[in-house]
């Protein structure tokens, strides 16, 4: 999994790519724990993920979590076949899709 | 009444060869020594009934042709031609043991020539057979006439002989040897018609024209006969007429003559005396030389003395017409004799006169009655007629004036009456005979009465007879009849066999020829042409007969056209009745064939489906062939497809199809049907066979076999029959051929049979072939098998394939439960899901899923230790079903009862535990745990 960061204004965009399943969510949410405390608006751009499952969804939740007390955030360009995982989970209404 | 031995004998036999000939070993003898034996018998038979004849003018008549006859027409020609030789041989030398030398050759010749005849005309005019009866008689009637005509050829220098043979033999021979003959044929007749019932033939066309002919010939017989009799009986009579008069002239002459100058000497005598002495007594002169009347006549023709007192110087010679003769004495006459005629003075006594001239004027006159001169001449009477012979042996008698016989010998001075002769008025009267009269006379000599035929006349007081025998006179008439009949015979007989070869010539060998034709044509050979062309008719009849076949030809070629088009059009509308949109799914496929033999033909085959879990398949064979069978086909097609769509079983389809197919069947025609039903969720296949060939199956694993069954009766065939049901269970890849008599009954050039075990070896080597290819190679392995005869019957042929599926069978593969292996599990997945054309949205679900559960056990099965965990796909290529089956040995754990997650709750309250259960369940269509074998098995399915 690709994992670009760029840091516009006080936002911090991730751009990822590929699958976010059980080998890569810990990536991600290591990726996102190293960023620290210094995040205030989380961006993350769905636009290169294919597939989710459970853990990256876990990932999703304890980040969403994390932002609720520090900052935002939000999902942007998220595939239809995510959406849907997303919809099924209930995570639709938790998380800010754009 | 002797012939009757001879012809009975001949009949005996006749009768005893037929019967051996008939009915014992005789006739397996050789033919030709057979016919010599018979020859040789007959031969015996001829030779004894030669000597055992009637005596007849120092010969024989006898029977002995009959027997050659009786050998010729019975037994065969060889046999006639021996006995007939046997026969004359016999004839010709019996000369040196009294046999007559007279007909010696006749009889002879006419021996041989009768076996020959009978030979002869049994083989060309009998066609080797019996003659009837009639036919027989017939022939040997001609066979004697022509006997008799060379007894008349032979003796020809002596015809009144052999005439008079002839007419004594004619009859008894003719009527001997024609009973012999007829006799014989008619119990042999008798006895063949005992052997084998009669059948009345029609008369042959000769027959009629013989017939015909025999009645003219006859009629023709007779009218000349008649003609010939009259003319010759009045030729005859002229002729012994002539032959009388001759005779009585001559006579007449002689008599006369002497009478003349015996009297003229007489009166010479008186005359000298009277000159020498005139006063001598006249008295006494005609005392002395015994005559009756004097007369002394002056030239005047006065009588001046007479020994008649009354006429002296009183009757003058003048006064009447027989005296005045006399006168010619006063002129230059010195003699006259007169007739002796009635006196002139009273013109009824008889008396002859003579008259001698006087020296010195006048004459002497001597008058003579009868009796007084006839004593001078009867002796020169009996001279003249006794070796006088009239014709060959008749005779001239001579009688006076009262009829007393004068020159018959022994009879003299008897009346003429005791030798036969009546006198009638002419003869009592003086009178010539003015006709022949016939009368029986007895001869003195041989004291035989034979009928003789006569005449007479009166000279000088003399009656002269002139007689011959009947039959002398009447010889050549005879003769002339005889023999006029006997050539009439003879050509009628020659006509009867001419117009019998003329006719076969002319019609019956063309009747036969056209005949012929004809039945070559009946036959059913239209090519044949009637060609005979002798004559006009038959030519005629030729063309007739040829432009009739022709334009029948034509018919019958306009009408094999027509139907030979309704046949096509029938094949078609057959053919375009059977279903040729042939299924070919991923779960099964049928392919059919049917290859109509040139006549439309009874077979067919169907397929149908009406649900998407049941395929029916069936082959069927109508008996007979034609519009019939078509019709009857598509019948049974129609109901049996409804029958099906009913959804009843395979055996009550065919029960109720029985039942209605045997309603009003009354061209009692049948069908053979095989039918199969499967159902593609269980593969299980039911079937119902009625009358049919066995279908064969092909297994999967390579195996080939005939799926045997016990057959119902046919439908059709009887009401009532109930069906039994059979049940396979077919495992993918197995196929089913069906087939009718068509494929199996091929038969070649040598009415060999192509058979079961030809079809199961050629499918046995060609199973891996798709449909289109085994069926039209095993097309072609027929037609190989077959050669060049000709297709006889449908050819059908039927595969159901369950088909085997091809790149998906069940995929499994074993993974070690841990996280690493992971991505080795998403790459089977996503290959598994890629080879089953999975679209991109449900391949993401169920690789979620799969990861969810392979975490799950990663995570939480074995604990600490290790353990693996087994993915299995399957996939359902008709439903598109794709079926995941994930196995481990780990603790129990059914994930399905772990508590769903509240997905209401807000993020901060949320748990994660449990969403990927949630997700799979949700995603998946159906998900169903089972702990078996100590091993979790979760069992997911999902329509891709």
């Amino acid at each position: 999994m690709n994992i670009n960061i760029e840091k516009v204004d006080n936002s911090t965009i991730f751009k990822l790519e590929g699958r976010l399943d059980t080998v890569t969510a810990p990536e991600l949410e290591q990726v996102i724990n190293n960023e620290g405390e210094a995040l205030e608006n989380l961006v993350l751009d769905f636009g290169g993920i294919n597939y989710i499952s459970s853990a990256g969804l876990r990932v999703l939740l304890g980040t969403q979590k994390k932002m609720n007390a520090q900052g935002s955030m939000e999902l942007i360009n998220v595939s239809e076949d995510v959406m849907d995982i997303l919809e099924m989970t209930g995570f639709a209404d938790i998380l800010v899709i754009k | 009444m002797k012939l009757l031995v001879p012809i009975f004998l001949n009949c005996v036999f006749v009768t005893v060869f037929y019967l051996l000939e008939k009915k014992t070993g005789f006739k397996k003898l050789n033919y030709i020594l057979k016919q010599i034996l018979i020859g040789v018998v007959f031969g015996g038979l001829s030779a004894f009934a030669s000597s055992y004849g009637v005596e007849l003018l120092g010969t024989v008549a006898n029977v002995r042709d009959a027997a050659p006859l009786c050998a010729g027409f019975i037994f065969g020609g060889p046999a006639g031609i021996v006995s007939g030789v046997i026969g004359g041989l016999y004839r010709f030398f019996s000369v040196y043991w009294g046999g007559g030398v007279y007909t010696r050759i006749a009889c002879t010749l006419s021996t041989m020539l009768a076996g020959f005849i009978a030979a002869v005309l049994r083989r060309f005019m009998f066609d080797n057979k019996k003659p009837t009866w009639s036919y027989g008689v017939f022939i040997t009637v001609v066979c004697e006439v022509l006997h008799m005509l060379m007894i008349f050829f032979t003796n020809m220098n002596d015809s009144s002989y052999a005439f008079e043979f002839v007419k004594g033999a004619t009859l008894p021979m003719i009527i001997g040897n024609s009973a012999a003959v007829g006799i014989s044929l008619l119990v042999v007749s008798f006895l063949n018609r005992d052997i084998k019932k009669g059948k009345k033939k029609n008369e042959q066309i000769s027959q009629t024209f013989q017939r015909r002919l025999l009645v003219l010939i006859v009629i023709a017989c007779v009218v000349t006969s008649l003609f010939t009799y009259f003319l010759q009986s009045g030729m005859a009579e002229i002729e012994t007429r002539e032959v009388f008069t001759s005779a009585m002239t001559d006579v007449i002459t002689d008599v006369r003559g002497k009478s003349n100058e015996t009297l003229l000497n007489i009166t010479e005598n008186i005359r000298s005396e009277y000159e020498n002495n005139k006063a001598v007594s006249l008295d006494k002169l005609a005392i002395k030389y015994n005559v009756t009347e004097i007369n002394i006549v002056d030239s005047q023709g006065i009588v001046i003395n007479s020994t008649l007192d009354e006429l002296i110087g009183t009757f003058d010679m003048n006064s009447t017409e027989q005296s005045k003769e006399f006168m010619v004495l006063t002129g230059d006459e010195t003699e006259f004799v007169q007739l002796y005629s009635p006196q002139g003075i009273d013109g009824v006594t008889m008396r002859k006169y003579a008259g001698v001239s006087l020296s010195h004027g006048g004459f002497i006159q001597v008058g003579y009655d009868a009796d007084r001169f006839h004593n001078m001449l009867d002796d020169f009477v009996i001279d003249v007629t006794k070796n006088r012979h009239v014709g060959s042996t008749g005779f001239v008698a001579v009688c006076d004036e009262e009829l007393n016989l004068v020159t018959h010998t022994e009879r003299n001075g008897k009346h003429i009456s005791t030798i036969g002769i009546i006198p009638d008025e002419v003869m009592l009267e003086g009178k010539t005979a003015t006709q022949l009269y016939r009368t029986n006379i007895i001869n003195e000599e041989t004291n035989f009465s034979e009928e003789y035929i006569y005449a007479f006349t009166f000279v000088e007081g003399y009656c002269i007879i002139a007689a011959m025998p009947f039959a002398e006179a009447m010889l050549m008439r005879d003769a002339s009849l005889y023999t006029s009949i006997f050539m009439l015979i003879l050509i009628f007989a020659a006509l009867f066999i001419f117009i019998y070869f003329l006719i076969k010539k002319v019609i019956i060998n063309n009747l036969q020829k056209v005949n012929g034709t004809l039945s070559e044509i009946t036959g059913g050979n239209l090519n044949v042409k009637v060609n005979v062309r002798t004559n006009a008719e038959f030519s005629s009849l030729s063309d007739d007969i040829n432009s009739t076949v022709s334009t029948l030809k034509k018919y019958i070629a306009e009408a094999a056209a027509r139907i030979d088009k309704e046949l096509e059009y029938a094949k078609q509308i057959q053919l375009s009745a059977l279903p040729s949109d042939f299924p070919d799914t991923e779960c099964y496929s049928v392919f059919a064939k049917m290859i109509a033999a040139k006549e439309v033909g009874g077979d067919f085959y169907d397929f149908y489906s009406f649900d998407d879990n049941t395929v029916f398949f069936l082959a069927a064979d109508v008996s007979g062939k034609g519009i019939p069978a078509a019709m009857f086909m598509m019948k049974a097609k129609t109901i049996i497809k409804d029958l099906s769509e009913r959804g009843l079983s395979v055996n009550e389809i065919f029960t109720l199809a029985n039942e209605k197919l045997c309603e009003n069947n009354e061209s009692d025609m049948f069908v053979t049907a095989w039918i199969g039903k499967f159902d593609l969720s269980t593969g299980k296949l039911t079937f119902a066979n009625a009358g049919h060939n066995p279908p064969l199956i092909v297994h999967a694993d390579g195996e080939c076999e005939y799926l045997k069954s016990r057959p119902g009766f046919v439908l059709a065939g009887m009401e009532g029959i109930m069906y039994r049901e059979n049940e396979i269970t077919l495992n993918k890849g197995d196929k089913i051929f069906l087939y009718t008599d068509g494929v199996t009954e091929a038969t070649d050039k040598n009415e060999a049979l192509y058979g079961e075990d030809r079809l199961q070896s050629y499918i046995n080597k060609n199973k891996n072939l798709k449909a289109e290819e085994l069926l039209s190679g095993l097309k072609k392995d027929i037609d190989l098998f077959v050669g060049e005869a000709p297709q006889f019957d449908d050819i059908t042929m039927l595969v159901f394939d369950y088909k085997k599926k091809e790149g998906t069978p069940v995929k499994e593969k074993i993974f070690s439960a841990t996280k690493d292996s992971l991505s080795d599990v998403m790459t089977f997945t996503e290959e598994c899901l890629e080879s089953f054309e999975c679209p991109m949205k449900n391949s993401m679900a169920i690789c979620v899923a799969v990861e969810e559960i392979f975490i799950n056990i990663a995570n939480y099965a074995y604990g600490d230790g290790n353990g693996n965990a087994s993915l299995s796909f399957g996939f359902n290529e008709n439903e598109r079903i794709m079926t995941l089956v994930i196995k481990d040995n780990g603790i129990p754990f059914n994930p399905l009862e772990k508590a769903e997650p509240d997905i209401t709750l807000s993020a901060d309250d949320r748990e994660i535990g449990g969403l990927g259960i949630f997700i799979t369940k949700k995603t998946m269509d159906t998900v169903s745990y089972s702990y078996e074998n100590s091993q979790n098995i979760l069992t997911m399915t999902k329509k891709i």
